[in-house]
């Protein structure tokens, strides 16, 4: 059974009385979207892509300019948020000021008239789940980022909603703390089992959690898959350098055919990469477009090796890994290396790239050029 | 979408009314302005327009010695106001020294007391002081109404500013006279114009104190329109014009600024 | 350019004691970072440097000459402020010319347009010049923040956090960028940060700040490989350092170390290393706190010689490998932390097989949390060494 389907779902903003056109005047456009029952989705993307507005029409706070939202098999275009059975958890912790954090925890189910015993069992039985049991008695101006966010991830899911929503819940938490909840709130979810939409900038955050991701640009839906398809897989240039950091190096590329072998080259540079022979279907001598290849993906060759020798332009330790830039062209190539060998800017190494892990992209458009079978 | 408009045109017609309500008044004293004084109570619009209120008040009395003296007294207060305002603004604002806060609620507890409360007491000191009748007296008084106003005002303006923009031209180079002239002053200027302005005007129309305060010397117009009510005849007509002339720079200062009034007393400087 | 030392510098914000004897040198041309968590000094350390503010004891000295009485003005210091700190009337070029145009250090408006253009290009945001800051990005905020340092030939730069208000992804890439421009500077730089991979990537040399006091001095690969205490060991490294508290029993032909793995005693036998078993004769050790990074713990799905049962607390991707956390015992403390792949199929809570690579540990004094000795000591002080000579 879906847990949320999103059919067709646009957003208009009524811009008449503003003086400026927007250009863009779609916050959502045409969405489409299925969540199966219990799974965690989040929608990623830049500040400004809809994604909050689309949040926020699927919890019933923001109108709907065209399309269907089911939750469950319910259709809730014009059901109240109340009646809808949703919890919500956003980034700015709106907690109750004169309410403890029982009180806080409880509002919802009193404001329902729910039996008082039975809302004593209910926070009692969800308090250790959150990690909040110590906490009943305080007042919210007295608790940590980590602890209101616990808080107020309680309070939504005491109502056993049919959906959880949650809005950038982390943003306001610091390095450590913002692991350590991430943490949580997988385990929780897992354990709750709620189907869950996740609104996140934060593409590390979106893998870490999700079982599927949907990417959003401009209104639009880029891709929606597994974390894993996301990352191996993208749709287009814009999934490819959204997902991953370092991000995927993306560059401009002119295709050579050498005696039928046909390689990239790059503009002001000697670098010189086999084309692999899936791709051959696809390419032909001259043929422009954009090269992806992952900075996992590029390496240092060793002495025998047969890559391109090129310099060192940036050498980065950080410890558990290494990071070396070097400039094809006026790009700077990333890659990353886990052994223990120390370079200094301006040393020469052999570059080595998998080409069988390399995506293409059309040079105008962006879109994934895929091999013909 | 015809609901909205329908509603647009409700609450239109209700502004109109309202302003036609709220402008009475004024319209009123227009009115009066133009009539003799034989026609002055007549409640209908038709009347014979005349000059000769005008000619009376601005040609052949004292009036424009009258607004002169407002314009002195208002204009000196602000600009007192703003050599010493700004400054202790700034203080309010970056300095943490003992009972701050309570000092800056004092300061500002000055607007709280009806003016008729303290003026008795400051006749009696005035006349000691020999501060009676004088510019620098009024002038001085008058730091009650300007004083508060632009300090909150400002201090507000500061507060906003971050300190790190200070210590960065600092580090740039610059001495603190430099700093403060050409890195606050300039993020400031919004909310000093305003309150100024703001001052400039409850200074104009301050009435108690010039009453009590001042007699021959100094003759602000809000004192001297009552000239115009004899004990034994009034000139509605000449009354009427000094007091359009006097509400006029009022009217106009408000007019210019109220943009900027709203933004600069409602806005902080480094928003926007 | 020149040489910045700080002698026993003492500076309290009430009753807050916010540095507590600091004591550095800066050497000429060097990219010093401070790090440490937040609150722990470090916008002090640059404050006092930068003139801003008065250490209340101590001294401090660029070449040799004491500062103390000089104001930020003449120190001939360039900040950037981790708020950015830029004059919100003034366009982008304006802000930038400044310094220049201040009477200490007033420049031709020639000399002053040639050498904006100049700090404009390397940091890519020559379209930017007629802007004004609130019609910028974070990013470029912090572009024009350091421009507007660029174009000085300070005595030192001075940089505070610039990079903490971005993104990761935008933070990553400045600092790459940072440190090729580095080389290109050729100057001076203290830089403050609380991000270990901004420290390890830039400095030549790392100050760890905590609570006003410095706990160690050193290049990226001493901190790195021989922290001087588990503090700085948890500071450096993502996903953070194993500590497990251990018994160390044997003799010389073979130590060992247990512990205890949900209520089951462990017994691992420590690898043969010079200078680990001469350590623990030396001291007579019985106790230690091993430390063992992520990447050295192991794991399987099926039992196996030499691994222990555990259970699988979380597994989450960070990016381009993941990280499963087991959980060895009771209490939320007995955790382990590991990498691992992206795209396992583990479900949380089922069983794993783990196993300490100790051939990497590092041992830490069992009460004073303070560093005793690694494996391989001898080979990661002579590759931090061969960091020095650059």
């Amino acid at each position: 059974m879906a847990g949320l389907t999103l059919n067709h779902l646009y957003k208009r903003y009524d811009n008449s009385g503003k003086k400026k056109k927007i250009k863009n005047d779609f916050a959502v456009k045409d969405l489409n979207l299925v969540c199966e029952q219990g799974e965690f989705i989040a929608l990623l993307g830049p500040s400004g892509c809809g994604k909050t507005t689309t949040l926020r029409m699927i919890a019933g706070l923001e109108e709907i300019t065209d399309g269907e939202i089911y939750i469950g098999e319910r259709l809730v275009n014009n059901l109240h948020p109340k009646d809808r059975n949703i919890g919500l958890a956003f980034e700015d912790y709106a907690m109750y000021p004169p309410l403890n954090v029982y009180g806080n925890v409880a509002f919802n189910l009193r404001a329902k008239g729910v039996d008082k015993n039975e809302i004593d069992r209910r926070v009692r039985e969800i308090a250790p789940l959150m990690q909040i049991d110590d906490l009943l008695d305080k007042m919210p101006v007295k608790l940590s980022g980590g602890q209101k966010q616990r808080v107020n991830i309680a309070r939504a899911i005491i109502r056993e909603p049919e959906l959880m929503l949650m809005d950038e819940p982390l943003s306001h938490l610091d390095g450590k703390a913002r692991q350590a909840m991430r943490t949580e709130i997988k385990r929780l979810i897992n354990k709750i089992k709620c189907t869950t939409v996740y609104v996140t900038h934060d593409q590390l955050e979106a893998m870490s959690l999700a079982d599927k991701i949907a990417i959003i640009n401009f209104g639009v839906l880029q891709q929606f898959g597994t974390p894993a398809e996301v990352y191996d897989d993208p749709v287009n240039e814009f999934v490819a350098s959204f997902i991953g950091e370092p991000p995927m190096n993306i560059l401009e590329t002119t295709i050579i055919n050498k005696g039928g072998t046909f390689f990239f080259t790059f503009q002001n540079s000697n670098l010189q990469i086999t084309v692999p022979k899936r791709y051959y279907s696809v390419v032909s001598d001259g043929f422009r477009c954009k090269m992806g290849v992952r900075p996992m993906d590029v390496l240092v060759g060793g002495a025998d090796s047969e890559g391109t020798p090129e310099e060192i332009a940036t050498f980065e330790n950080l410890g558990d890994e290494r990071r070396i830039g070097i400039h094809v062209g006026d790009v700077l190539l990333m890659l990353i290396t886990e052994d223990e060998k120390r370079y200094r800017r301006g040393d020469i190494i052999k570059l080595e790239v998998r080409g069988e892990k390399t995506h293409l992209f059309d040079i105008n458009t962006g879109d994934r050029i895929r091999e013909k079978n | 979408m015809k609901n909205r408009r329908g509603l647009n045109i409700l609450m239109n017609i209700l502004l109109i009314l309202y302003a036609v309500f709220a402008l009475f008044p004024i319209l009123w004293m227009v009115l009066i302005s133009f009539k003799s004084d034989t026609e002055v109570f007549t409640t209908t619009f038709v009347f014979n327009p005349t000059l000769a209120n005008y000619r009376e008040v601005l040609l052949r009395s004292d009036y424009i010695r009258y607004i002169r003296d407002s314009v002195i007294v208002a204009g000196g207060a602000v600009l007192v106001s703003i050599i010493v305002g700004v400054p202790a603004a700034y203080a309010l604002a970056r300095y943490n020294f003992p009972r701050k806060e309570e000092l800056a609620f004092q300061i500002l507890s000055y607007k709280f007391a009806p003016e008729i409360l303290v003026v008795l007491p400051l006749f009696m000191i005035y006349q000691k002081l020999g501060l009676y009748d004088s510019y620098v007296g009024l002038i001085w008084v008058y730091q009650l109404i300007s004083l508060p106003l632009l300090i909150w005002v400002v201090r507000g303006y500061f507060e906003d500013i971050s300190v790190e923009i200070e210590y960065a031209a600092q580090v740039d180079g610059y001495s603190w006279y430099q700093i403060f002239f050409k890195m606050l002053v300039p993020l400031i200027k919004p909310g000093l114009v305003s309150s100024a302005l703001l001052a400039f005007i409850f200074a104009w129309n301050c009435f108690t104190f010039p009453l009590i305060l001042s007699s021959n010397k100094v003759y602000p117009v809000t004192v001297a329109i009552m000239k115009y009510l004899g004990t034994d005849s009034a000139h509605y007509g000449q009354l009427a014009v000094a007091s359009t002339v006097s509400a006029l720079p009022a009217m106009i200062f408000a007019l210019c600024i109220q943009k900027h009034l709203v933004r600069g007393l409602s806005f902080g400087a480094v928003k926007g | 350019m020149a040489k910045i030392q700080l002698e026993n510098v003492k500076k309290a914000f009430g009753k807050v004691q916010a540095l507590d004897g600091i004591t550095l040198e800066v050497k000429d041309k060097e990219f010093f970072v401070l790090f440490g968590p937040a609150g722990a000094g470090k916008t002090t350390i640059l404050n006092c440097i930068a003139g801003i503010m008065m250490p209340e004891e101590g001294v401090i000295k660029f070449d040799d000459q004491v500062m103390n009485l000089i104001d930020s003005a003449h120190r001939n210091v360039a900040m950037v402020f981790e708020n950015y700190a830029l004059y919100p009337q003034m366009t982008v070029y304006d802000n930038m010319a400044s310094a220049l145009r201040s009477k200490l250090y007033r420049k031709d408006e020639s000399e002053i347009k040639e050498r904006i253009q100049w700090a404009a290009r390397i940091m890519k945001m020559e379209n930017l010049l007629e802007r004004l800051p609130s019609q910028l990005s974070n990013g470029q905020k912090q572009r024009v923040a350091m421009g507007r340092a660029l174009v000085r030939t300070p005595n030192v730069f001075l940089m505070d956090e610039p990079l903490a208000h971005l993104d990761a992804k935008l933070r990553n890439a400045m600092r790459t960028e940072l440190k090729e421009m580095q080389a290109n500077l050729g100057s001076t730089c203290i830089y403050v940060t609380h991000d270990f991979m901004e420290a390890m990537a830039l400095g030549d040399r790392i100050a760890i700040i905590k609570e006003g006091k410095i706990v160690q001095i050193g290049n990226g690969d001493e901190i790195y490989y021989m922290p001087c205490n588990e503090f700085t060991a948890q500071l450096m490294g993502d996903p953070e350092i194993n500590i497990i508290d251990a018994d160390i029993s044997g003799s010389e032909d073979g130590y060992s170390a247990g512990f205890r793995v949900k209520g089951e005693k462990v017994t691992y036998a420590l690898p043969k290393d010079a200078g680990v078993y001469t350590k623990i004769r030396e001291l007579n050790l019985t106790r230690a706190d091993i430390g063992i990074r992520p990447q050295h713990v192991k794991y399987s799905f099926e039992p196996k010689e030499g691994y222990f049962k555990a259970t699988v607390y979380s597994y989450e991707s960070i990016g381009n490998k993941s990280v499963i956390v087991v959980d060895c015992g009771d209490d939320a403390n007995s955790q382990l932390r590991m990498i691992a792949p992206n795209g396992l199929s583990i479900a949380i809570d089922s069983d794993i097989y783990i196993h300490l690579e100790m051939e990497h540990a590092i041992l830490f004094g069992s009460d004073t949390k303070e560093y005793i000795v690694r494996y391989d000591e001898a080979n990661y002080i002579a590759l931090a060494a061969s960091q020095e000579e650059k």
